[in-house]
């Protein structure tokens, strides 16, 4: 057996990772590439939905408006319940 | 050195070559996310912490809501009655069923529009005596859907059919188009025109006037005779306004 042979093999094997190895990292690489612009846009949406949510605290005042309006709609049905005669 | 051996250390080299340009470029890459991510998270931790009280908020506006619907719809059970979920029915499509539901009730929903026109349920409404127990409302809709009007007239006795009208008057012939009311006694003047009675006219003298009824018997001075055809001289007349 020709004592070449091995390293004529770790040539081969060699030259075939190489491109392998190459297209792995590369994906990688693209990979990572792409996330950054995507986080910017979510820190932009993120940031203008915090701000959009400025607006929650008048559903405390919508809150006491509608116990209101439920007051005046029981007090008006039970203003019916007495003028209207029953089934 | 043999060959095969420098082509190994060349390849060798070219694999930790790749790597670190690659790897590099990678964690640079990691690195933005990084940065990225530490601006994102505080608007996130905004939009939580806004977003906390919503759920309370919202959980006692409905319980208010809930209440004033049950209330008013326990109301409107207590008044409307049987018809009560096709009341719901006719205004809301489809909420009949659920109304029965809510208010522990069961049974077939009979959407009252397609039973009574709008008119009728507003009159028996009003209380006006409509015929709203003309069928049963587990029969069929008294309505019909192609002569809807003429069907909501059936509801009501009319005679000569729903559709007859009373023939119109011909005007100046009958006694309803009359411009004077029908006197109670037709030839007597009971009172003059100042309201003190006048006493009974003695009986008409042969050949006099034929009114003798209505002309109170102490009149005083004559009336002038009644102008002619052949004495008119002038365009004024003889009586006392256009002297």
């Amino acid at each position: 057996m020709d004592p070449d042979i091995p390293l004529w093999l770790m040539v081969i094997v060699l030259a075939v990772v190489i491109p392998v190895l190459a297209g792995l990292l590369k994906g990688v690489l693209k990979a990572a590439t792409s996330i950054p612009p995507k986080i910017d846009a979510i820190a932009g949406v993120a940031a203008a939905a915090s701000k959009d949510l400025d607006a929650v605290v008048i559903l405390l005042t919508t809150q006491n408006y509608i116990s209101q309006i439920t007051g005046s709609v029981l007090n008006y049905g039970g203003s019916l319940n007495v003028a209207l005669p029953d089934y | 050195m043999k060959i095969q051996v420098a082509i190994i250390l060349l390849e060798v080299v070219l694999i930790v070559l790749a790597l670190a340009v690659y790897l590099i470029a990678t964690i640079i890459q990691l690195f933005k996310i990084n940065a990225g991510l530490d601006v994102v998270l505080p608007a996130v931790g905004e939009i939580v912490a806004k977003t906390a009280p919503i759920n309370g908020v919202l959980d006692a506006i409905v319980k208010n809501l809930v209440t004033a619907r049950d209330a008013l719809e326990g109301l409107h059970l207590k008044k409307a009655g049987a018809d009560a979920a096709g009341l719901v029915e006719s205004v809301f499509p489809g909420e009949g069923a659920n109304f029965l539901r809510r208010v522990g009730r069961s049974g077939k929903v009979v959407n009252v529009g397609t039973v009574y026109t709008r008119g009728v349920g507003i009159l028996a409404s009003l209380g006006r005596g409509a015929p709203i127990g003309a069928a049963h409302t587990k029969g069929p809709a008294v309505r019909d859907p192609k002569y809807s009007t003429t069907a909501a007239s059936m509801l009501y006795p009319r005679p000569g059919g729903a559709r007859s009208r009373p023939k119109s008057p011909v005007v100046g012939r009958e006694v309803a188009h009359s411009p004077y009311e029908e006197a109670l006694t037709p030839g007597e003047r009971p009172r003059d025109a100042t309201g003190r009675h006048v006493e009974a006219a003695p009986p008409a003298a042969p050949g006099g006037q034929a009114d003798g009824g209505d002309r109170p018997p102490a009149a005083g001075p004559a009336p002038p005779p009644p102008p002619t055809a052949n004495r008119i001289t002038s365009a004024k007349g003889t009586r006392p306004w256009e002297r």
